[in-house]
């Protein structure tokens, strides 16, 4: 085993290494502490493209030309990786290379909106039932609702509104509803980073 | 030694309805912050078993003191609708400056113990309640210090450790961190957890808590050199399981942990005062 300059005694002395493909190239291959941060690494890459595998028709089959990019330019702005991860995938695609694939078949967007409102319904706590994801790209609607029966998962809903909603200022805007009802529109709120 | 199954999410509603009808489990335990949406009277009656709740995202070492009086405001309703064995939680790191993980992080036990425990105590406070908490599947040697550091915690804090089996098979295996470190924990604790795991697809292999493999042979050893000292009168062991859902593959490893421990002790009870 190779010999390690960067401290790695502890698991919180790799945290800044967990979401970073470059800090991970640091560590030789060979170190228990090169596989930890692989293993971190591999969660993200399958949290998108095991639920988005359409995105590797754009990449190629190991997703590298997405993921290693995202990942750095997330490191950049310091995206929190909270429910809206996919979503500033898509903010990423579309300023990237594939930004012309990407826009040519919706199919992405309605994957990438229905992925974001499924993580929200299973990772947030608050005391919120539902979210509503809208995005200037177009008129439809996802929704993803808490699980609301013992019996049921999260459930998500592809809406097209008769009468669109405006059109979130920046690409992307939600609001939350407080029952398991359709039934208001606060205004859009942009997605924090 | 009471068993029971760890109920997450309603796709595996039938099945663990299946497991306590064969009496393969005597208890469930939700993954109660996945059901906050579900009326706490609706949840009491899934069942016809008891429950215990386990907390997975309250990010207590993380979140600040009103959101944590939420959460827990809306856990009581559960506590007091379930009436549960018991009531754990993690000792985890959720995120980095801000920043999300995916794979969850272990904390530095040597380096943050004050600073864990007084957030123990607080969050035991706010809850108003006993919590056990989880051991981590350590990767790191820093996981070495882990029995000493729960030992110490249940001490100080008069917290419980929900002490999980496999997680600590993991911590061997990676850090070598020695079955008999954890004797005093195990035998302080009620409530364990037990699973699969498997290995890094990369060299050189870690071993990862991933609750979707059978029980590997080196758990089934461990809980048999350390028999007496887990089972107790009380004792309950959560079997996970999150990925490859087979119920026959499951009602095997449930079966060999009914002949490890033998049928619990309240069962028998229950049965000699029917027959
Ligand atoms: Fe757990
Ligand atoms: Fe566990």
């Amino acid at each position: 085993m190779t010999l390690l300059s960067l401290p790695s005694r502890t698991d919180r002395d790799l945290y800044p290494a967990l979401m970073s493909p470059q800090l991970n190239a640091k560590y030789p291959a060979d170190h228990k502490a090169f596989v930890r941060i692989d293993v971190s690494l591999r969660i993200y890459w399958h949290t998108l493209f095991d639920i988005c595998p359409e995105l590797l028709e754009l990449s190629g089959p190991d997703g590298m030309s997405i993921f290693r990019p995202f990942m750095a330019w997330a490191e950049e702005k310091k995206l929190a990786f909270d429910w809206s991860y996919y979503l500033w995938v898509y903010v990423w695609l579309r300023q990237s290379p594939f930004k012309e694939r990407l826009l040519a078949d919706d199919k992405y967007l309605r994957s990438i909106m229905a992925a974001s409102a499924a993580r929200w319904a299973i990772l947030d706590r608050g005391r919120s039932r539902g979210i509503v994801i809208g995005c200037a790209d177009t008129a439809d609607l996802v929704i993803g609702w808490k699980c609301r029966n013992v019996r049921l998962g999260r459930e998500i809903e592809l809406i097209e509104p008769e009468e669109p909603l405006p059109a979130p200022s920046d690409l992307f805007g939600y609001f939350t509803l407080p029952s398991f009802e359709l039934d208001i529109f606060p205004g859009w709120q942009s997605l924090a980073r | 030694m009471r068993l029971g199954f760890n109920f997450t999410l309603g796709d595996t509603y039938d099945m663990a309805q299946r497991l306590i009808a064969e009496g393969h489990i005597d208890y469930c335990e939700f993954l109660i912050d996945n059901f906050f949406c579900v009326d706490p009277d609706e949840l009491a009656k899934a069942f016809d078993c008891p429950v215990g709740l386990h907390i997975m995202y309250s990010k207590f070492l993380e979140a600040d003191r009103p959101t944590l009086v939420d959460f827990a405001a809306r856990l009581r309703d559960y506590i007091d609708a379930l009436n549960p064995i018991y009531v754990s939680d993690h000792i985890l790191r959720f995120s980095h400056e801000g920043r999300a993980f995916f794979h969850l992080g272990e904390i530095d036990y040597a380096a943050e113990y004050e600073s864990v425990r007084d957030k123990v105590v607080q969050w035991q406070e706010i809850v108003g309640q006993r919590i056990h908490f989880e051991n981590y599947p350590s990767i790191m040697d820093g996981g070495l210090e882990a029995p000493a550091f729960f030992e110490r915690l249940m001490k100080e804090t008069g917290a419980g450790v929900l002490f999980d089996a496999s997680n600590a098979v993991c911590a061997h295996r990676n850090c070598g961190t020695p079955f008999e470190a954890w004797r005093n924990v195990i035998a302080k604790a009620q409530h364990f957890h037990v699973a699969g795991y498997r290995q890094s697809l990369i060299e050189p292999f870690i071993s990862l808590d991933t609750h979707a493999e059978a029980l590997a042979p080196d758990t089934l050893a461990f809980l048999r050199n350390f028999r007496s000292v887990f089972d107790k009168p009380g004792a309950t062991m959560t079997y996970e399981r999150d990925d490859q859902i087979e119920f026959d593959d499951i009602v095997v490893d449930l079966k060999a942990l009914r002949d490890l421990f033998g049928q619990p002790e309240e069962t028998r009870h229950d049965l000699a005062l029917t027959a």
